[in-house]
């Protein structure tokens, strides 16, 4: 009985130990600043000395405020464009890739170049493209008579100008759509064929409802980093002009930037809570199931 | 076994107590070395950084095996303010030298204990080597817990061969001849000025907009609500230079494309302080002996005025360490010696709240300190009166002004709420 005790408790110090780490690590980069976020929204900070309780100040301001309001409209925007440009794009390609065509191993590692290289050196190539003098303007004119464009500098064109430039890059959510796709079994396409399915019949009726479950993976992370958005544009616009581009992400910089810390927090909150809502009311709408582990059962 | 492991403990005693008689004897006799951390932005491409970085070595050898200065580069300036926000939030210096940009935003760090409040600790003597002005700006509710070190003017930058080329020989002495010889250069093929709306002050179209402030305000305009007509009137005046006499893409342009604008010659007149003087690529430009600093014309009726700020406040970490303490307050009466200052100032072109006999001998450094010395009176720039969350909203609603998204009273009164009262 004894000798039972002793290995039981063996067996609890070892997952303690080896849960330790990450515990730790879990603890101070992500429940304490959690907490510490949740509980300076509720004060007046500026980052030096005393913290002062001042309740729901900071949330009544922030939601008064046309800038936040902009902000948060401009985030659905970036999520809605992600998650229903940018994983439908990438479920495209990879529909076409995963019939294997000439040059399907290259096109593939092209889609995914960009997701290797810098978002700070990809926005500063747009910024170039997007110029008045730039290549875009030069292309439009040239073809369609267009008249040059400030296309980052104008409010009606600064925020799409940028949203397209991160929803063509679908490499990412690409390559996980791909691996599933080449996992769905070949004998139900060849069954398909004999029965006399067409290519978008087999498409329609095999590949999209086997890769529902990543479909649902890829567009809830694509949603929530549309939520977070913030480098391409902050690097891009500044969130500017007048605010026509600003985010969530943007906006709590600038308030920590200008030594408001607990208003950034109270920011950061609102971030945490319309993440969570998107997230929620996708898997509501699509539901989570996985028609890929249904069959294997 | 155990005569081998009775061995190794007294091995590891014989260690351990060498070791500490080792440091007993270093703490009784020889006086430890004291290092100072400087996270300095006077480093890499800086114009001031070659003459720093000789004053510190020379500092070192110097004060070799008491004093050693250790410089922390750092080169990308929006991290670097970064660093110090974030540390000082965190309760900790961000070195025990370093820098801050004072505006009423950065005033805020006076509230902190962190820093040295050098009211208390300086000298008569030394004090009086700064420009009172200065002194004063830098002083918040009696604490001095930066000290003004580099100081600007923002003037504006002509090139006269543009102007040359365009049929315009003299500088123009009124708004309405600044119009005309804009026109002529616009008839000529060149766009007037460079402006910009981008980044988070809008700096270059700021500069003008100051100017065209104090000018219809007087020096104390920013002490005035901003819906103040002075201000509208300048807003409407700096919405014409964007709309008409700038470069198609000065809204949303950032202060890199401005600059650019102007070394690549495509616009005739700009707006900087003096560290731009010193950059090689505008030593390159084939125009750059035509240069010509100046101020506006006067748009109302507050002339021969110079816009300034304090371009870089020194400030050092409190301490209760008094070898310490009195190693910072040696360190920076000798980095702000009018002596140290005249070196970084000849290098540089830049210029100082330390008063310094050195007066430039390159062309266009002088211009800077020939203004500066003609200007019967200064006042601040918006950014350095009225703090960074202003300036934000400045530089966002002025390309919806120059848009026409919005009008100079709209402008206005967006830009007035932000200013805390």
């Amino acid at each position: 009985m004894q000798a039972v005790g002793t290995h039981r408790s063996r067996i609890w110090g070892a997952r303690a130990l080896f849960l330790s780490p990450v515990l730790l690590l879990f603890f101070f980069f992500f429940l304490y600043p959690f907490v510490f976020t949740i509980a300076t929204s509720f004060t007046s900070w500026r980052g030096i000395g005393l913290m002062k309780f001042n309740g729901v100040a900071n949330y009544q301001k922030l939601l008064g405020d046309p800038t936040f309001r902009k902000a948060l409209g401009n985030n659905v925007i970036w999520a809605l464009s992600q998650g229903f440009i940018q994983v439908p794009l990438a479920c495209l390609v990879a529909m076409i890739l995963v019939r294997k065509p000439k040059g399907w191993r290259m096109l593939r590692t092209v889609y995914y170049l960009p997701n290797v290289i810098s978002t700070v050196a990809l926005a500063m190539v747009w910024v170039a493209i997007y110029n008045v003098e730039g290549p875009l303007n030069a292309i439009l004119s040239s073809l369609f008579g267009m008249e040059k464009r400030n296309w980052l500098g104008n409010p009606d064109t600064a925020l799409f100008a940028v949203i397209f430039q991160t929803v063509i890059y679908i490499g990412y959510f690409m390559i996980i759509l791909l691996a599933s796709a080449m996992n769905i079994p070949r004998s139900l396409y060849e069954a398909a064929q004999i029965d006399g399915a067409s290519t978008f019949q087999q498409e329609r009726h095999i590949t999209l409802p086997m890769l529902r479950g990543s479909l649902i993976t890829t567009m809830t992370l694509a949603m929530a980093y549309g939520m977070r958005h913030f480098e391409s544009t902050f690097l891009m616009t500044g969130g500017g002009p007048a605010y026509a581009t600003t985010t969530m992400g943007i906006d709590l910089y600038l308030r920590m930037d200008a030594l408001r810390y607990s208003e950034a927090s109270t920011a950061g909150v609102f971030l945490i809570v319309m993440g969570t809502l998107v997230i929620t009311l996708l898997r509501k709408i699509f539901g989570s199931s996985d028609p890929m582990s249904e069959m294997a059962q | 076994m155990m005569k081998k492991t009775k061995l190794l403990a007294v091995l590891l005693m014989l260690c351990l107590m060498t070791g500490l008689g080792a440091q007993g004897q270093v703490d009784s006799g020889v006086q430890k070395e004291v290092e100072l951390r400087w996270a300095s932005i006077w480093v890499g491409n800086d114009s001031k950084a070659p003459a720093v970085e000789a004053l510190v070595n020379e500092y070192n050898a110097k004060n070799a095996g008491k004093i050693k200065v250790v410089i922390e580069p750092q080169p990308d300036y929006n991290a670097y303010e970064q660093k110090v926000r974030t540390s000082l939030a965190a309760g900790q210096a961000p070195a025990d030298i370093f820098t801050i940009k004072f505006n009423p935003t950065t005033a805020t760090f006076y509230q902190s204990n962190l820093l040295m409040d050098f009211s208390k600790v300086m000298s008569n003597s030394w004090k009086q080597t700064f420009d009172a002005g200065s002194l004063e700006q830098s002083t918040v509710d009696g604490m001095l817990k930066s000290l003004p070190m580099e100081t600007a003017i923002l003037p504006i930058w002509y090139n006269m061969d543009a102007f040359a080329q365009a049929g315009v020989k003299a500088l123009p002495t009124t708004m309405n001849e600044m119009w005309a010889a804009f026109d002529k250069l616009k008839a000529a093929g060149i766009t007037p000025a460079s402006q910009m709306t981008g980044d988070t002050n809008a700096w270059t179209s700021m500069i003008w907009f100051s100017h065209f402030a104090v000018s219809l305000g007087g020096t104390n305009v920013w002490d005035k609500p901003f819906t103040d007509p002075a201000f509208v009137e300048a807003a409407k005046l700096t919405k014409r230079m964007i709309t008409e006499y700038s470069t198609s893409d000065a809204v949303g342009l950032g202060a890199g494309g401005s600059g650019g604008h102007f070394l690549a010659g495509r616009t005739a007149v700009f707006s900087n302080g003096p560290w731009y003087a010193g950059r090689a690529d505008l030593a390159a430009t084939p125009f750059f002996n035509s240069i010509k600093i100046a101020g506006l014309p006067a748009a109302g009726s507050t002339k021969d005025f110079m816009i300034s700020r304090l371009q870089a406040n020194i400030c050092a970490a409190s301490t209760k360490d008094k070898a310490k303490e009195a190693a910072i307050l040696d360190f920076m009466q000798y980095l702000t010696s009018p002596a140290s200052i005249a070196r970084i100032a000849e290098t540089s072109g830049a210029m100082f709240a330390i008063k310094t006999d050195y007066r430039p001998v390159k062309a266009l450094q002088k211009q800077f300190y020939d203004v500066a010395s003609a200007a019967k009176t200064t006042a601040f720039d918006l950014e350095a009166a009225l703090g960074a969350e202003v300036t934000l909203e400045f530089a966002q609603q002025l390309g919806a002004l120059a848009l026409g998204r919005i009008s100079a009273e709209e402008f206005c009164a967006l830009v007035d709420r932000k200013i805390e009262r």
